[in-house]
């Protein structure tokens, strides 16, 4: 071979301008900042996340719990269950809103939640100052077309004194430095 | 190419992916597909009548292993197309497996109402912890393993498993 080949492959290519790199870029941070609100929308969420669950003490006999449902999913009126440790204590529940009926296939009429929910549960027999756990047991589903095995979220919080400004959920005892 | 530019592309390629495995992972359940179902077809649970079976009894076959519950609206709303698929596909090697997260006296009752032609075990709510382990990480109903001839997982499915889409791997299956 009297001569290398001067014709392999093609010539290299100039370099990208800036200007294409940064258009690269932003596509690519486009849909990387695209891609977890897709999930979002459609991927089903775990289920403390589709029923939130708080609760606070209004006083000291009465317990607000609230669940916060997110769109596209329902609770069931009347698989939803209060209770309240320690066992001394006891917990008067009312009669459950209304929920939306709901004329199933297979369960008939049935009533379910959609949005949120709000309870005020009476507390009898509870010290003051005390700390209890309300258990609140729940089964919904999604319309995407799942169900979420019944679930038993907990909540602990501490009774107020009378007149006392009501307790935010899980609300740590205060410390005092001086004791 | 200057090298800050090139980290963050890195940066920016990885958040990308990362984000696509949230998107992708979440809607589906991929990361059992392709992996052997040795755990799944060693399991062994009681039918409605108290009796223990076990996955493993149909080898060669192909299993589609359901996770359901009679309170479970959208579980009961597939069931009829598994029936008819049962039928339909049965002599050519596939079978349907039922795991009731449920009371035996409930899954009874309902396999005659609906007619089941495939089995249902009883699984109680320590189903909803083994499904877990198989790739379910919801814990939701219904959720579906289709294991293939050798074994291996081929699909696994959280909600409902269309008709056209349970056709459509069952017949590249068998």
């Amino acid at each position: 071979m009297a001569y290398p080949p001067t014709s392999i492959g093609s010539p290299p290519r100039p370099l990208p301008r800036a200007s294409a790199w940064a258009a690269g870029l932003l596509s690519a941070l486009a849909l990387a900042a695209a891609l977890p609100a897709l999930a979002q929308v459609n991927a089903p969420l775990p289920v403390d996340k589709a029923f939130r669950l708080s609760a606070r003490a209004l006083n000291p006999e009465t317990i607000e719990a609230r669940f916060v449902i997110a769109d596209g999913y329902y609770l069931y009126r009347d698989r939803i269950n209060f209770s309240i440790e320690p066992a001394a204590a006891r917990l008067a529940v009312p009669p459950l809103p209304e929920g939306k009926v709901k004329e199933d296939q297979f369960f008939g009429k049935v009533q379910t939640y959609r949005g949120g929910l709000i309870v005020n549960l009476a507390v009898r027999d509870a010290k003051v100052g005390e700390r209890v756990v309300l258990k609140v047991e729940s089964q919904g589903c999604a319309d995407v077309g799942i169900c979420y095995p019944p679930n038993t979220q907990r909540i602990s919080l501490v009774l107020p004194a009378a007149n006392s400004a009501p307790t935010r959920p899980d609300e740590p005892a205060k410390k005092s430095w001086f004791n | 190419m200057n090298k800050s530019l090139r980290g963050l592309l890195v940066a920016v390629v990885g958040v990308a992916a990362l984000a696509a495995g949230v998107y992708f992972g979440l809607l589906r359940t991929p990361d059992m597909e392709g992996q052997d179902g040795a755990t799944l077809l060693a399991l062994s649970l009681p039918n409605a009548a108290g009796v223990e079976q076990s996955l493993g009894q149909w080898p060669g076959k192909v299993l589609v292993v359901n996770f359901w519950a009679t309170w479970c609206a959208p579980c009961r709303e597939e069931m009829p197309e598994f029936v008819r698929a049962q039928s339909e596909y049965g002599a050519r090697g596939l079978q349907f497996v039922g795991i009731a997260v449920d009371q035996a006296d409930k899954v009874e009752q309902f396999s005659k109402e609906f007619g089941l032609n495939y089995p249902s075990l009883i699984g109680g709510y320590g189903a909803v912890e083994l499904s877990k382990t198989l790739g379910n990480r919801l814990a939701a109903l219904p959720f579906t393993i289709v294991v293939d001839r050798q074994g291996r997982i081929a699909h696994t499915q959280l909600g409902p498993l269309k008709p056209d889409k349970l056709r459509a791997i069952v017949d590249k299956l068998l």
